[in-house]
């Protein structure tokens, strides 16, 4: 059994203080093992964005620890934690966000040039031979469909060694099959080993996760795991 | 009068004995819907007391062939055109335990919401690794059938899910509406929350 990806033990984040401090989440726990897709589930406003920025160290913890390969980012100076974020999380989001003025390789290659790295083009390259877009790499996201954006944004978060991709709606912006699409991609790379978390209020996307975790007022309420098929469906096929 | 339509469906493309049909259904249908041999034989006896289908041939281990009459075609033909009615909505265990639930005294419906939602998930996870497995296979336009089966039963677990949510979000508005006739909320916090969640 491996360490997992990520771990949330026992997350309070608070906004505010005093009568107006809003407890955004309760006392998460939640590990997310190499090769596991875990969805989040819940009514807005349930903390499901909050859980994502504070397991990616774009939100700070009020209590409890986020470690991403064993590493608790709390104990991370900023330029430390900006370096997990550049290296170990990659972020896909709802609203498409590459960089207008940069080609979809340069969207790419970014978190690897922040980094430091050299020859970032090629790796940036192989990044979108495997989601399939490797023909657009010289394009700007507006010469690219929603669909294809998405793919780049994937591309751009699972980029160098990256084993963890936190995903928000990130089927939110494009039509069920494009949709459907990105979301066979995700599981894809899931399946070759990374971690992700997906965000999602369509049950028919969630249903692509290997556990489904049901977020209410800051708290899991309830979890589910991939287990059986129903009746008669798996002894045919 | 699935598998009757169903089975003479079959009967069109050509003459059968129970068993092939049994299969042959079976395959189209992703397994969803498994016959038992008896069943096919109890529809053909009915099909064939109402001039739908007649017996062909009998082999000599006593199996016998069946194929399908004019009558029987234009049967086919009448089903394939026409729709299939809902009149009376199905007895639906679910909805009969959550339209009691929620006057019964003393029944946690948001506890009951939350267990059937896991469940329904379950059941759409399982759909979906199915799906995905189905798109893996080396032939998939082969599979068409299989797949259409597969997304109705995804939309159909969907849409109990969507219905789970929206029966959720109705409750708590029932819920908040009560409290604030009752007493004024203590600090707000709640009630704000409650309200944001929405």
């Amino acid at each position: 059994m491996t360490a997992p990806v990520l771990e949330l033990d026992d997350v309070t984040r608070i906004h505010g203080s005093g009568a107006t401090a809003v407890h955004a989440l309760r006392g998460v726990s939640l590990t997310v093992a190499a090769g596991e897709l875990v969805a989040v589930m819940g009514p807005s406003g349930s903390g499901k964005s909050t859980l994502l920025n504070v397991a990616g160290g774009l939100d700070t913890v009020s209590a409890g620890a986020v470690r991403v390969e064993g590493t608790d980012l709390a104990s991370l100076s900023r330029a430390a934690l900006a370096a997990v974020r550049r290296r170990s999380a990659g972020y896909v989001f709802q609203d498409l966000n590459l960089i207008p003025t940069l080609t979809a390789v340069e969207n790419v290659a970014l978190p690897l040039e922040l980094d430091g790295r050299r020859r970032v083009r090629s790796y940036a390259l192989a990044a979108l031979e495997e989601v399939g877009v490797a023909d657009l790499a010289d394009r700007y996201p507006d010469e690219m469909s929603g669909g294809q954006q998405q793919r780049v944004a994937i591309a751009r978060a699972l980029v160098g060694e990256r084993r963890l991709v936190l995903a928000d709606e990130p089927t939110g912006a494009l039509d069920s099959e494009t949709g459907e699409a990105v979301l066979a991609l995700l599981r894809r790379r899931v399946d070759q080993g990374c971690a992700g978390v997906l965000v999602t209020h369509e049950s028919r996307h969630a249903a692509w996760a290997d556990r489904v975790v049901y977020l209410r007022d800051g708290c899991i309420v309830d979890s589910t795991a991939y287990d059986v098929s129903p009746g008669s469906l798996e002894t045919v096929r | 009068m699935a598998i009757r339509h169903g089975l003479l469906a079959l009967l069109d493309e050509g003459p059968a004995y129970g068993y092939q049909l049994k299969a042959a259904f079976e395959e189209r249908t992703g397994g969803t819907w498994p016959l038992n041999i008896g069943q096919v034989y109890t529809t053909l006896a009915r099909a064939e007391r109402d001039g739908l289908v007649a017996q062909l041939d009998v082999a000599a281990d006593g199996r016998v062939v069946y194929e399908i009459t004019d009558a029987g075609r234009h049967e086919v033909a009448r089903w394939f055109a026409s729709p299939v009615r809902r009149d009376a909505p199905a007895r639906d265990e679910l909805t009969i335990k959550l339209a009691v639930a929620v006057t019964a005294p003393g029944v946690d419906v948001k506890a009951l919401v939350q267990t059937q939602r896991s469940e329904t998930m379950r059941t759409l996870q399982a759909l979906t690794r199915l799906k995905i497995d189905a798109a893996d296979r080396p032939d998939p336009e082969s599979d068409t059938a299989w797949h259409l089966v597969l997304e109705r039963l995804i939309f159909d677990a969907e849409a109990e899910a969507r219905w789970l949510d929206h029966v959720e979000a109705r409750l708590l508005r029932a819920a908040a509406s009560t409290t604030s006739d009752r007493t004024p909320a203590p600090d707000g916090t709640d009630r704000a929350n409650q309200g944001s969640a929405r």
